[in-house]
């Protein structure tokens, strides 16, 4: 009685009047370049993280080969990148490129891919809402981003080249001794307004949730997708700062020759200090592997339950896991730095902390399985790729814990473990993650759908190398290869590894041969694919209650809200196996009527 | 939202309300940048053995004094002509935007005052991490008063018109939060760069 009573209060006639209906802009500019649609602005985000992932996924393949094949040049592109060797990436070109590999990856696929493209389409689509709250700040985010793009790529060109200090540019090799060039100031330059764009979108996304659900959506009503999302962008708009505030006092020692890290200077003199830098950096850098790979494990939690035509095993549970998981992140991030002389005591509480978060991730990687336990399984290509996430996932996280416990870490540290451990939770998880939200809500944002044939095959062709890949890097980290290494066949204590990185070169090359399948996939699926019903993948949440794609508008009528997002198999409903989000029970009295217009 | 609050508040009220939203997760984004630099201000500090360093000399006072009063009291003047706005007295709104701005430019001319002869004396950002410390938090300091300047400044013909009636009035009350934010920040600064 009490829910119905909040909701007739819900539905009161003047709610949500300020979602008014704007009419759909005509002109090129508008409607296509500065738009303020949230599912324009979703596909640019799309296009301009894929155009990022090829560029950042080509220089891994580079990276790759120099060491599976050291001293040869790589293919076609080698000439013409560096002629003056006959094609063999230079070792300043080699840190150069994993550098840049790293950052473009997670600023500029990952975050636009993930939070970009796929946190604009479906918040407001999947809570009932006409728009983002703040269309405008949602535009800036965007160009704000493809102005941090342009430093990143003009980054290349300038004179030394671009950052080659690590993704996380840590002071020296970061200030003017280690890299006197334009490049790393750019890349600052091209951190900084990157993540000013990821604040302003994580304070819309915030925003959005907090105000414009639906009637009748509360917050255990919510898709998870949206959770994750959500969480993602709560985590951003508090640590994404932490990260500008390291950058900024790095650009003041570069440019103004101020002394943040600066070390050197006596004590009593007082001097800068390199590990200021670190501690700012995975503050920022602990929720940020959070911050990735949440909307993956949001999506894959929705999906997994789509196709299993079963309610998500502990919904609940779920989302109030993912949500201790982003509270835990903010607090464990001395587990990088168990290196650097931190005094004992702190290294231990650390790491208690960290091995805390196996306590939720377990409860909700056991309501995946749960949730596709003695399921009506549909193998689509959605599904697949989700499927392939709690396989890489498991295995990402499992070798986590070698690297939260200070023991193991201390070997570890640093090794081509951390590289294979790190790639299978923010890269391999999150990138098949973003394959499956592609093929799944390609419909809906392009009305087309995509082939299934060559999704599956596409599928079969990422899982197995990028299995191969980043289990080999953990085996020849154990073995103790460091990271970073431009030539270890150079050493002969690696010297009986090199047969592991020949083929984990082999499998990454692989890897990204099969990528292409996913080009021609989306290329000619957007020209030719099948048109896309209302509802393709018969599932019940809001986006799929409007046609493919959505009208300017979203809703009509704004929905009203009245079963949870996995309402699939129930006994009541016949003649179909789901029950979508605003659609009543057969048993329950008629719809209480729509609200606002 | 609970539908207690959506029945409570009058449907006018829903878009302020989601500016307020949005500009109080804005407002926690900046408090996790300024909390930044004071976290790197204090690793820094015990890293050191003596402060100042040696041979450095401690930093004014009395002047950084003068103006946190001043930014305090530009604070209380906004908030009075706020209060205005939402009984509709806009020449009230009107005169505390003037005066301040009139207090805020005060404030960045005493900074200049501060920093200006300090500079002269050989005290400057690259010569130790005293000075990048201290000019570094007080100028990025500065550009958020400027900021905030802007943002007041920009209201002035509105307010002029009185184009801020009841249920219009999202752009006042968001850049005073903005400015009291500003000024929060001064007082922990001034404490911890002069004070302590």
């Amino acid at each position: 009685m009490a829910d119905m009573q909040a909701r007739l209060l819900y539905a009161g006639p003047d709610f949500h009047s300020e979602q008014h209906i704007h009419p759909e802009p005509t002109g090129f500019i508008a409607k296509y370049v500065f738009s303020f649609d949230h599912k324009v602005i979703a596909k640019q985000f799309l296009w301009y993280g894929l155009f990022f992932l090829a560029l950042g996924g080509t220089m891994a393949m580079m990276i790759r080969w120099q060491i599976g094949n050291p001293g040869t040049a790589f293919p076609v592109l080698g000439e013409l990148i560096w002629p003056q060797s006959g094609g063999v990436m230079p070792p300043q070109a080699y840190a150069s490129f994993f550098t840049m590999h790293g950052t473009l990856m997670i600023f500029f696929a990952i975050t636009p891919i993930l939070i970009g493209a796929f946190g604009n389409l479906l918040i407001p689509l999947m809570i009932g809402a006409r728009d983002m709250a703040f269309p405008t700040l949602n535009m800036l985010s965007f160009w704000t981003n493809v102005l941090a793009g342009l430093a990143m790529i003009v980054s290349f060109f300038v004179p030394m080249g671009a950052a080659a200090g690590g993704w996380q540019a840590y002071p020296t090799l970061s200030t003017l001794a280690g890299q006197p060039g334009a490049g790393q100031t750019l890349w600052i330059v091209g951190v900084f307004f990157t993540g000013s764009a990821s604040i302003m979108g994580a304070v819309n996304y915030i925003t959005t949730v907090v105000r414009l659900r639906a009637p009748g959506m509360g917050y255990f009503r919510m898709p998870l997708s949206v959770w994750g999302i959500w969480l993602t962008a709560i985590l951003n708009a508090l640590f994404v700062p932490v990260l500008a505030a390291g950058v900024l006092l790095l650009f003041l020692d570069r440019t103004l020759g101020s002394h943040f890290f600066l070390a050197g200077a006596s004590v009593t003199k007082g001097g800068g200090d390199p590990i200021l830098y670190q501690h700012l950096f995975w503050i920022f850098g602990h929720p940020e592997v959070y911050i990735l790979i949440l909307p993956a494990w949001g999506i894959v939690s929705d999906l997994l339950s789509f196709f299993s035509r079963k309610p998500a095993f502990g919904y609940k549970a779920t989302a109030i896991s993912m949500s201790v998981i982003s509270f835990l992140s903010m607090v464990v991030y001395g587990h990088h730095m168990f290196v650097v002389g931190m005094s004992p005591l702190l290294s231990q509480g650390f790491m208690t902390l960290t091995m805390l978060i196996s306590i939720p991730s377990a409860v909700f990687f056991l309501n995946w399985l749960g949730t596709m336990w003695r399921g009506a399984i549909r193998f689509a290509t959605p599904m697949l790729f989700s499927v392939g996430v709690v396989f890489v996932f498991g295995l990402g996280g499992l070798t986590g814990l070698h690297l939260g416990a200070i023991s193991s870490d201390i070997y570890l540290h640093d090794s081509y473990f951390v590289v294979g451990h790190f790639h299978l939770t923010m890269a391999a998880s999150v990138l098949l993650g973003a394959f499956a939200a592609i093929y799944f809500w390609f419909p809906k944002m392009f009305g087309k759908m995509m082939n299934e044939t060559l999704g599956k095959w596409h599928f079969w062709l990422t899982i197995v190398p990028i299995t191969i890949v980043f289990c080999g890097m953990l085996i020849v980290g154990y073995g103790g290869m460091q990271r970073r290494l431009y030539n270890d066949d150079a050493y002969a204590f690696l010297q009986h590894l090199h047969g592991v990185n020949v083929w984990v070169t082999r499998a990454a090359l692989l890897l990204g041969a099969s990528q292409f399948l996913f080009v021609v996939n989306f290329l000619s699926s957007l020209v030719a694919g099948k048109k896309a019903s209302e509802n393709p993948w018969e599932v019940g949440t809001l986006e799929w209650t409007v046609p493919s794609p959505p009208p300017h508008h979203n809703f009509d009528v704004i929905p009203l809200v009245v079963n949870g997002p996995h309402e699939f198999s129930h006994p009541d409903v016949k003649g179909k196996d789901w029950l979508a989000q605003n659609e009543p029970l057969p048993s329950e009295p008629a719809a209480l009527g729509a609200v606002g217009s | 939202m609970t539908a207690v609050a959506a029945a409570r508040f009058p449907a006018r009220d829903e878009s302020r309300r989601t500016s307020f939203v949005g500009m109080v997760m804005a407002l926690a984004s900046w408090t996790m940048l300024f909390g930044s630099l004071f976290f790197a201000y204090a690793i820094l500090r015990l890293r050191a053995g003596t402060w100042p360093p040696d041979g450095v000399e401690a930093l004014p006072r009395l002047l950084p004094l003068a103006n946190t009063l001043v930014l305090l009291f530009s604070s209380y003047v906004l908030h009075r002509g706020v209060r205005a706005a939402a009984d509709a007295r806009f020449g009230a709104l009107l005169g505390a935007l003037k005066a301040t701005l009139a207090l805020g430019s005060l404030f960045l001319a005493l900074q200049l005052a501060v920093w200006i002869p300090l500079w002269r004396s050989g005290f400057r950002i690259d010569s130790g991490v005293y000075g990048s410390i201290f000019y570094g938090l007080t100028v990025f300091h500065a550009l958020h008063v400027l900021a905030g300047l802007v943002a007041l400044l920009v209201l002035v013909p509105g307010a002029r018109k009185g184009r801020y009636r009841s249920g219009r009035q999202s752009a006042v009350r968001l850049s005073a939060m903005f400015w009291h934010f500003v000024d929060a920040v001064w007082v922990v600064m001034f404490v911890a760069v002069y004070l302590l």
